[in-house]
């Protein structure tokens, strides 16, 4: 079968400055201009990072914590800019980290599954058309008008997940990056069906990339998988081969 | 950019702004009507305040001196309040504009408006207050025209106060004491006759210039100078096409530098 590239990426390259000094506030600027000048620090996140990745893919991303992953995704999903390099991508782009973002606890479950499909971009027409589908997967139908302060975590967590994974599909991504998502919490009933829901969408036909630490999970779902140390790719293969080299990395 | 994205572009930025200005609005009223209360407990108590010390000190106001001061203060409320909510808007907001691509400018619109629902309550009261003065309510249909204007005003700065805050963290403090500055040069309770020393630092005030419009419509129903006019949509223009340029150039990099 022919694949068809949904991902290009080529010698991508990012270095965020850090200021070395104790704060950004007003008043420590004012007293800083008297002193000499502030020192600035470069760390280089990303370094001439290139790969390709095909429809149907599900790539996985692996590597110790400040590799350059959640920022590689990131730049992917359009929320930082790369210092230098090209990005060719065809299709609808959706980047996801955690499903807790945008509850405000003070407002009732109904008000919220409003405000956080607006925030992911959906029109009131379209949540009113996934509200049922939203409640009715949360479980929490008896709680439609409490607030949400009044809620466990585990219930936050399923209402959060309910209202991110209905939205997700009414966007219909092409390309899915998700950043350590596949976790969803909550109680064991619920992650059956989240853990569901979530296969669902990795086998939906979009370009998924999956940044994550449940290794067993990147073994189970990806057909390729790439390794990152120090903002470069250092390994890329079978999920099975990569996972094993990094682990090993670690003895 | 085509007109079709563009006009998407903007229905959802405002969509998304009108939904979250509902939720702050419920929130800051903890979820009742009878939280309006909060937002106009307010301007009252300055109300009160100044005129209870007017007549302490013996001073003999203007005609509708009353009416004067309340438009006044909630004029300049709506300003305060706008604006020194959008210096931490992004930052308030950093989980958001990290983890979803969206749209940061719903976040500095969104307090604009939750403050532009306030406003109309307070303008209903000042509507009260108006025909218990006698005072003729036909001014307040040519109120929403000056409103506009302000807003735009209202938004610019808010808009470049949102950009310098993800640089300045403590920006709120320092906006907080310099717009209680401008609360004192600005005529809020006290009158700025023309050629008098107030009156010629406040041309330098936009705020001065809406404030004057306003209260010429509707408390003195005469037609402001058009001087005065020009210099308010001049003024309106520029803050709210650089606010709004500062803001697009930069957003790009919030979501790095929060």
């Amino acid at each position: 079968m022919n694949k068809e590239i949904r991902l290009d990426v080529r010698n991508l390259s990012k270095s965020f400055e850090i200021e070395v000094r104790k704060s950004d506030s007003a008043l420590h600027g004012f007293v800083s201009l008297f002193k000499k000048k502030i020192e600035k620090k470069k760390i280089e996140v990303l370094k001439d990072l290139s790969f390709t990745a095909y429809s149907n893919d599900i790539l996985g991303v692996i590597g110790k914590n400040g590799s350059g992953k959640s920022t590689l995704l990131r730049i992917l999903g359009d929320i930082y800019k790369p210092d230098s390099g090209k990005i060719f991508t065809n299709g609808r782009v959706v980047y996801l980290s955690g499903f807790g973002q945008g509850l405000n606890l003070k407002l009732s479950m109904r008000e919220n599954i409003f405000l956080m499909g607006s925030i992911l971009g959906l029109s009131q027409k379209d949540i009113r058309n996934r509200y049922d589908e939203i409640v009715e997967f949360s479980e929490l139908q008896n709680f439609v008008e409490t607030p949400v302060f009044k809620f466990s975590s585990g219930m936050a967590t399923r209402l959060g997940f309910s209202v991110m994974i209905h939205c997700l599909k009414h966007n219909y991504p092409e390309i899915l990056l998700l950043d350590e998502v596949l976790e969803a919490g909550g109680d064991i009933n619920f992650k059956k069906k989240a853990r569901e829901k979530i296969e669902e969408l990795l086998k939906g036909g979009a370009l998924v990339m999956v940044v994550s630490h449940e290794l067993e999970d990147i073994k189970k779902y990806c057909n390729r998988v790439i390794l990152i140390e120090s903002g470069n790719i250092i390994l890329e293969g079978k999920p099975e081969k990569v996972v094993e080299e990094y682990i090993n990395s670690f003895k | 950019m085509s007109i079709k994205v563009g006009w998407y572009k903007l229905k959802s930025i405002l969509g998304l702004s009108l939904s979250l200005a509902k939720s702050y609005f419920k929130t800051r009223n903890e979820g009742s009507y009878l939280g309006i209360f909060w937002y106009l407990l307010n301007p009252l108590a300055f109300f009160v305040i100044i005129m209870i010390m007017s007549q302490i000190i013996s001073a003999k106001p203007e005609k509708d001196y009353q009416l004067y001061l309340f438009l006044g203060l909630i004029m300049f409320n709506f300003f305060l309040n706008s604006t020194i909510g959008s210096t931490k808007a992004m930052v308030n907001n950093s989980g958001f504009l990290k983890s979803i691509k969206v749209n940061p400018e719903s976040f500095v619109i969104a307090i604009v408006l939750e403050f532009i629902f306030a406003h109309i309550f307070e303008i209903i009261m000042l509507g009260f207050f108006m025909l218990y003065f006698k005072v003729s309510l036909i001014g307040l249909l040519f109120y929403p025209f000056i409103f506009v204007f302000f807003v735009l005003f209202t938004i610019g700065i808010s808009f470049i106060l949102a950009t310098l805050g993800v640089h300045i963290v403590d920006l709120n403090n320092v906006w907080d004491v310099f717009v209680r500055l401008l609360w004192f040069i600005t005529p809020v309770f006290y009158f700025a006759y023309e050629n008098s020393f107030l009156y010629k630092i406040n041309l330098y005030n936009p705020v001065f210039y809406f404030l004057t419009i306003a209260r010429d419509f509707l408390i003195y129903q005469k037609m402001p100078s058009i001087f005065i006019i020009i210099f308010a949509i001049i003024f309106s223009l520029i803050f709210f096409v650089v606010g709004l340029m500062a803001f697009v150039k930069n957003k790009n990099k919030f979501a790095e530098r929060i």
